[in-house]
């Protein structure tokens, strides 16, 4: 294991060395590779160890792995106010030409959650074979009503401030991130797509969730018992960790292979 | 802007991302350290923020993950982890002299990575200046008559208590993340007081969302007497920001202010 992690590379790369990207080499023995998408936001750094620990297993596996961040997002160039859904889904493609040139691997697949996975799934037919989506945003406007929501109950939390804040101090951002009203109306656009055969969709399921539709739209969805609290504030700067998760991403990725 | 990836350290276990100014100064370089769990990056991208900000205004920079943090692995030495962070951010010193010339340091430690910086900038030589957020501090006398007095004049806070009991209580919120465990406070005194006997330049800057243990600007004398009134010692207390920095005009207004503590105490010969 420790060999495997001093290999691991971290560097720049895309078009003027913009992007920042992680490369997890592997044999690529069935000459697949992974690319993980990450989601934008509070939920990208939430996410990060789980990120790298799906990376590892998956490594291990045999797969050559590349995690990525979009402009404007993590250790990327640009600004949080510069990041753009389209150049999000450009990057996806970078990332996916530089993995494809480093691994050699024929085939790619991808691994997304939230917003993260919207954008492997709208990069699916140029770029990538398949795609497994973790909690995927099936209604843009709705998840942009709940980060507003989000907002304003963050403005009152007294948990976190001495004092409520006025509006002025909290407006145009999502928990920790400045926004944009570009990011908003392209945003607000953002669903599943309807068509697309190798897709592997993921849901979190909470202990006490009870049971929900085991399909949608005519695909099988599968169950994770996971709590990752997308929508407590109480938790925007807690790690999401799941070893259920990584292990249902390697047998889906597997699957797919 | 410049920025660069790097594996590094004496079992190539640290990552870590240099920012270059356009100039190097070959002066003072920062190094920021991990915020709790929170990978290099920061509570809500902080750390990019400021080391941009810092690059800028001349000044290079290196945030990395500490061992077992972020994208690091384990140093592979059996260290106990005080010792352990004293090397890594030695390491990281050594890499950003290797490829900046820089041979004098300033650390920045949000919460736990405050008191790494302390610990730190008290172990090692190459240290001239720390930024301590969220850092070492006690409750007082003064703390606690601030804290309750006012509270015991709001008719809302009886009726609350004497309704506490009837009430079912709500879920808990999470427990913080983000939690210094105290030194005794004449340790904490007499190693600070160490540091600005060395040279060192001391900031010290406390939120509101530490209210429970610091609330006023005042209090850091109420802790640590007559070291309040050193030359070397600049003390802040930002009462309506929270722990982690979320929302921007807060994090604005620490980069505002680092920036300005830095260019007085250390202003870069060639700013980029």
């Amino acid at each position: 294991m420790k060999t495997r992690i001093e290999a691991d590379l971290p560097f720049y790369f895309g078009p003027g060395r913009e992007l920042f990207g992680f490369y997890h080499p592997a044999p690529a023995l069935g000459g697949t590779a992974v690319l993980l998408c990450p989601p934008l936001g509070a939920e990208q750094i939430r996410c990060h160890r789980l990120y790298r620990q799906l990376a590892h297993g998956l490594a291990e596996s045999g797969f050559p792995v590349l995690r990525f961040d979009y402009y404007g997002t993590g250790d990327s160039a640009g600004g949080s106010r510069e990041v753009d859904w389209t150049r999000c889904i450009a990057d996806v493609a970078t990332a996916a030409t530089e993995l494809r040139a480093r691994s050699g691997a024929q085939r790619l697949l991808a691994f997304g959650t939230r917003l993260g996975a919207n954008a492997a799934l709208v990069a699916t037919e140029a770029v990538l074979a398949g795609v497994v989506a973790w909690d995927a945003i099936v209604d843009g406007a709705a998840l942009i009503h709940e980060l507003d929501r989000m907002q304003d109950a963050l403005k009152v939390d007294l948990n976190r401030f001495d004092q409520a804040r006025p509006d002025l101090d909290v407006r145009m951002q999502w928990q920790g991130f400045e926004t944009t009203e570009r990011l908003r109306e392209q945003l607000a656009r953002v669903g599943l797509p309807v068509s697309g055969s190798r897709i592997a969709l993921l849901e979190s399921r909470e202990a006490d969730a009870g049971n929900r539709p085991a399909t949608w739209q005519g695909r099988s969805v599968e169950s994770i018992e996971v709590t990752p609290h997308w929508h407590d504030i109480d938790r925007l700067e807690m790690a999401i960790l799941s070893h259920p998760l990584i292990d249902a991403v390697k047998r889906r990725v597997q699957e797919m292979a | 802007m410049h920025e660069q990836a790097y594996r590094f350290g004496s079992a190539r276990h640290l990552v870590g991302i240099m920012g270059l100014p356009p100039v190097i100064d070959h002066g003072v370089g920062v190094i920021l350290l991990n915020a709790g769990m929170v990978y290099r990056i920061g509570p809500f991208r902080l750390h990019v923020d400021l080391a941009r900000r810092l690059n800028a205004l001349g000044y290079p920079t290196l945030r990395f993950d500490q061992s077992t943090i972020g994208d690091s692995g384990a140093g592979g030495k059996l260290l106990a982890r005080p010792e352990q962070v004293v090397a890594d951010v030695g390491e990281a010193m050594d890499l950003l002299h290797q490829q900046t010339g820089c041979r004098r340091f300033v650390l920045f430690g949000l919460c736990s990575g405050a008191q790494n910086a302390h610990s730190v900038a008290h172990a090692d030589p190459r240290v001239v200046g720390a930024f301590f957020l969220d850092g070492y501090g006690h409750r007082t006398l003064g703390q606690r008559l601030r804290h309750y007095l006012p509270r015991l004049m709001k008719a809302s806070v009886w009726k609350q208590w004497l309704t506490r009991k009837r009430a079912a209580s709500g879920p808990r919120p999470p427990e913080p993340v983000f939690v210094v465990e105290p030194l005794p406070g004449k340790v904490v005194g007499s190693q600070l007081a160490d540091m600005l006997g060395r040279g060192l330049k001391l900031d010290f800057v406390y939120s509101g969302g530490v209210s429970r243990y610091f609330n006023h600007v005042r209090q850091f004398r109420e802790c640590f007497g007559r070291l309040a009134d050193h030359a070397g010692v600049s003390v802040s207390y930002f009462q309506e920001t929270d722990h982690t920095y979320v929302l921007s005009g807060d994090r604005q207004r620490l980069l505002d202010h680092v920036a300005q503590w830095m260019t007085r105490h250390f202003p870069a010969t060639r700013p980029g």
